[in-house]
């Protein structure tokens, strides 16, 4: 996140110069997109896709969703995942051990402690269920002893994580297949008229059950309407054992999601991807191949899979393999895209006013991300504003436009007159455990 | 490097730390009481590896408390968590002797070595759970814990007695929100049958109604009787229970039938564990999922963390050495474990009366009958230690000691040996005894497989400075292929 948090033991603060400012630039730019994938958790009810996938192709929800799910989805993650991964290189690198004082790596761990707890706050107490910042502090646990790796090995070990995350999705789409399977020969038994055995009744109804959870459950899209319009206390109690079993089921079960980005973007920093030290021409080049290959990928993952979402049968018959498997390779590629795309841009130097706009958002990144949550829960919770719902799905991106026009002046103006941003000097004290110098 | 980190055994390394008397005694101590938890633990979990099952205990504490209850309640208030509490406590003394380390084997930092350990020491609990099959396995919690508690190490004892008895209290107040979750399930539940037993009331009224109508034919009622028949029919179509209703009603019925003995489970429970390894793997798979996930996170943290933080605590401020004289060793040793069965008792009891009814007691009791067990645990754990140490000082059974020390040295090797063993005795791809065996005959298995533990770490440390699988945990660590032979002059031949 912000990657030189501190300098040395005696924390003295990195010179500003020092900060690699096209790295701050691509993190805001990332904090920023984040929102987009955010918003619709933060502002609209469950059942919101429903509609969209079956719906007709065309009119402002349909092409804000489009748009969205394949240019978008989860490469902001991503680009936020592996400069978490190259700010955790950063923070290890610059520091030396004092002897006998408190080493580097406790340091390293205290502050991840404190990140995890943040995002236990972010999660029941802000009330955001999508929190990242959890998941990041137990990863970047890991990262730790795989820092001096040279970027080759980390890229290896990456590639081995996203590896990991598709045969995991593949294993889950041989039972969804297998589910299939079953029901389509009990139906073939039941055509013939046979006497259906316990396990093809049973197939059956395993089936019709997905079909009907593939459906909108109007009961439980109703309950958590009036929940998210209540008050705190109510959504507060609501939350508890949802965020528990986002927490335990993502971090146990899909922690290649995150790693894998994160050992990316260790391998990209050792080469010197964000500190803009390749040649232009490898950037064009990054950009090419990661929109080449990127973009028609995601385009048929957003045309069959999510628009099949509508028909789980067609579906299973259709494709023998899941769409899912391939979300990575779709991911990855656009990820670089956009990171190639951004650098491209900043050392061209052709809006400078908006790389410095994104590189004060990029600094004060904790402080952002944290402060996305407060605005909209406010904005959308019952509690507040209480606009859950109210808007229309291409809406709730002007809410996401309003919030960025603030961060980007916010960000500029705090940082004229302090060193980090509010969160991030908390967070920083925290760790040292000891109050930090604020002001210029 | 023992799971319990002794760096005395680092012979190709100059340690300074070991030299010092007062680190010898510790880590001899660590050793005795890793052994003795080690075969502690196993009393505790041939249970579970021998068909000893949860609906098996449920029938024998149900049933007229006999001899099998009797054992039963003995082991599990002497060993039942509490041999677990006492390795993770030894676990967590050895962090800080790790971390005193002045210099590893290969250039790296202690930083680096520890977090490398606990890394691998997850994934050998991943590999004892999903392929040697044992879903208790606490290895791969023990390396989470020792990740999450390194930020920690640098802290003053006084800071990890607070951060121990903190963790205790948190897993205290975990039990008691059970509780409360299930109160309301069950409040909800009483509130469903009201409306139920009214439903059962008025239709019952309205049979009798319908028998009094029948009788009345009068013309001048008729219009009136037809006005009261369609009445009833819309009541009595609202007369059933909606669904979230008999949800509810389920949620609550479900829970007590939970602990009742279920006898049919027997026979399909047996058939599962004595079948081939695709089959049992496919069935533990989930339970060790949950166990690594979900447990971990409700509880795991608060439960193994309490020992490692009580670990450190004792470690920092030398109760593993001589610190303190032979009479306060005893007496705290006597005055924990007291208390400590004290609170076992009160549980047992509340437990009994939990297991009669249990919505009787959920309607009466204020607390769940494991309320305080978290506390009951640290207590006797603490006894125990307390009572091996004044035992270590009063210098007498000193081949049992170098026995269990022996066996801790090696406590890895053996804990995986242990699940190898009782896996391949109990499950179908081995010899199949899952279920086969008596209570008390399970005790004689642990007793056959201390002593093949014992006398192979006796006689395996006698020519090499480390168990097989800390030796192998050690090269993985260091990405080295280091020795592990003793030199032959060291070598004592028995004669």
């Amino acid at each position: 996140m912000d990657q030189h948090i501190s300098s040395t033991i005696t924390t003295a603060p990195v010179a500003l110069a020092d900060r690699i400012k096209s790295i701050d630039a691509i993190r805001g730019f990332a904090l920023l997109g984040i929102l987009m994938m955010n918003i619709p958790g933060f502002g609209i009810n469950n059942d919101f896709w429903y509609p969209l996938v079956t719906g007709p192709r065309q009119g402002a929800n349909y092409y804000t969703f489009a748009t969205v799910f394949t240019l978008f989805e989860g490469t902001m993650r991503g680009l936020f995942s592996m400069l978490f991964g190259a700010g955790m290189v950063l923070f290890m690198l610059n520091k030396k051990d004092v002897p006998g004082g408190t080493t580097v790596a406790e340091y390293y761990y205290r502050r991840l402690l404190w990140l995890v707890f943040f995002g236990l706050v972010n999660a029941f107490v802000i009330l955001w269920q999508g929190d990242i910042l959890f998941f990041y502090g137990l990863c970047g646990m890991l990262l730790f002893a795989f820092r001096k790796l040279q970027p080759k090995w980390l890229l290896i070990i990456g590639l081995t994580c996203v590896a990991f995350a598709m045969i995991k999705r593949e294993w889950n789409n041989n039972e969804f297949r297998e589910k299939r399977a079953a029901y389509t020969e009990a139906m073939k038994a039941k055509k013939e008229k046979k006497e259906l055995s316990p396990e093809q009744q049973g197939a059956i109804a395993v089936w019709s059950n997905i079909e009907k959870n593939d459906k909108p459950d109007t009961a439980y899209s109703n309950l958590n309407l009036r929940k998210m319009q209540s008050g705190y206390g109510t959504i507060f109690a609501y939350f508890i054992p949802q965020n528990a079993g986002g927490e335990i089921g993502y971090m146990y079960g899909d922690p290649w999601d995150m790693l894998c980005m994160m050992f990316i973007g260790m391998a990209l920093f050792g080469w010197g991807f964000f500190s803009n030290k390749l040649k232009t021409s490898t950037y064009a080049m990054w950009l090419l191949i990661g929109y080449g290959v990127g973009i028609p990928v995601a385009w048929a993952i957003f045309d069959q899979y999510w628009m099949g979402f509508s028909s789980p049968g067609a579906y299973a018959d259709n494709w023998r393999s899941s769409h899912a498997v391939f979300s990575e390779l779709r991911r990855i590629p656009i990820t670089i895209g956009h990171a190639s795309l951004l650098m491209l841009v900043f050392r061209s130097n052709i809006v400078p006013w908006l790389m410095r706009a994104l590189a004060n958002v990029g600094q004060m990144a904790f402080t952002n991300y944290l402060m996305q949550s407060i605005i909209c829960t406010f904005f959308f919770y019952g509690y507040g504003f209480g606009y859950y719902n109210k808007l229309e799905f291409h809406q709730l991106y002007y809410v996401v436009a309003a919030v960025w026009v603030f961060q980007l002046i916010f960000s500029s103006i705090w940082l004229r007159y302090f060193r980090f941003g509010p969160f991030e000097w908390v967070w920083r004290s925290l760790t040292y455990w000891k109050k930090q110098p604020m002001k210029k | 490097m023992s799971l319990f980190a002794s760096p005395i055994q680092d012979t190709d390394v100059q340690t300074p730390v070991a030299d010092t008397p007062d680190n010898h005694s510790s880590i001899f101590s660590l050793e005795v009481i890793g052994g003795l938890s080690l075969f502690g633990m196993l009393v505790f979990n041939i249970w579970e590896f021998g068909g000893f099952t949860n609906n098996l205990q449920l029938f024998y504490q149900e049933g007229p408390h006999g001899g099998n209850y009797k054992l039963m309640t003995a082991v599990s208030t002497l060993f039942g968590g509490k041999m677990q509490a006492l390795f993770a406590l030894v676990f967590g003394a050895g962090i800080i002797l790790f971390l005193q380390k002045k210099e590893q084997p290969v250039a790296i930092s202690n930083a680096d070595a520890y977090i490398r350990r606990m890394m691998w020491l997850m994934a050998f609990g991943v590999f004892n759970a999903f392929i040697l099959l044992w879903p208790g396995d606490i290895l791969f919690h023990l390396g989470v814990m020792g990740i999450l508690l390194f930020a920690f190490t640098r802290m003053k004892a006084k800071g990890f007695f607070i951060a121990a008895i903190i963790c205790t209290l948190v897993y205290c107040g975990k039990q008691y929100w059970n509780y409360t979750d299930d109160k309301k399930d069950y409040k909800k539940y009483t509130a469903v049958m009201a409306v139920e037993n009214k439903f059962k009331a008025d239709s019952t009224s309205r049979a009798k109604k319908d028998s009094i109508d029948r009788t009345k034919d009068t013309l001048l009622l008729k219009d009136s009787l037809l006005k009261n028949k369609l009445t009833d029919s819309i009541a009595r179509k609202n007369d059933t229970l909606n669904k979230k209703q008999s949800e509810e009603k389920e949620t609550w019925e479900g829970r007590v039938k939970g602990l009742k003995f279920d006898s049919t489970a027997i026979k399909g429970n047996n058939k599962t564990y004595r079948a081939s390894w695709n089959k049992v793997a496919y069935k533990l798979m989930s339970r060790s999922q949950q166990k690594e996930s979900a447990w971990l996170y409700r509880i795991g943290i608060w439960d193994i963390g309490a020992f490692l933080f009580l670990g450190m605590a004792l470690m920092s401020i030398g109760f593993f050495s001589s610190r303190f004289s032979s009479s306060t060793y005893l007496i705290i040793g006597l005055i924990t474990i007291v208390a400590g069965l004290a609170l076992a008792w009160f549980r047992i009891n509340l437990q009994c009366s939990k297991l009669e009814d249990y919505s009787k007691y959920i309607d009466k009791k204020v607390i769940p009958p494991n309320q305080f067990s978290p506390i009951e645990t640290i207590l006797m754990a603490t006894g125990y230690l307390s009572l091996v140490l004044w035992l270590l000082r009063m210098k007498i059974f000193g081949w049992l000691w170098k026995a269990l020390a022996a066996a801790g040295r090696l406590a890895f090797t053996n804990y995986i040996l242990q699940t190898i063993i009782c896996t391949f005795f109990f499950y179908g791809y081995g010899f199949g005894y899952f279920g086969r065996l008596k209570q008390w005959e399970l005790y004689f298995m642990v007793a056959e497989i201390v002593l093949v533990q014992v006398v192979f770490s006796v006689f395996w440390l006698r020519y090499y400075n480390r168990g097989p699988v800390e030796w192998l945990w050690r090269c993985l660590v260091y990405r080295k292929w280091l020795p592990n032979k003793k030199p032959s002059s060291e070598i004592q031949h028995p004669d």
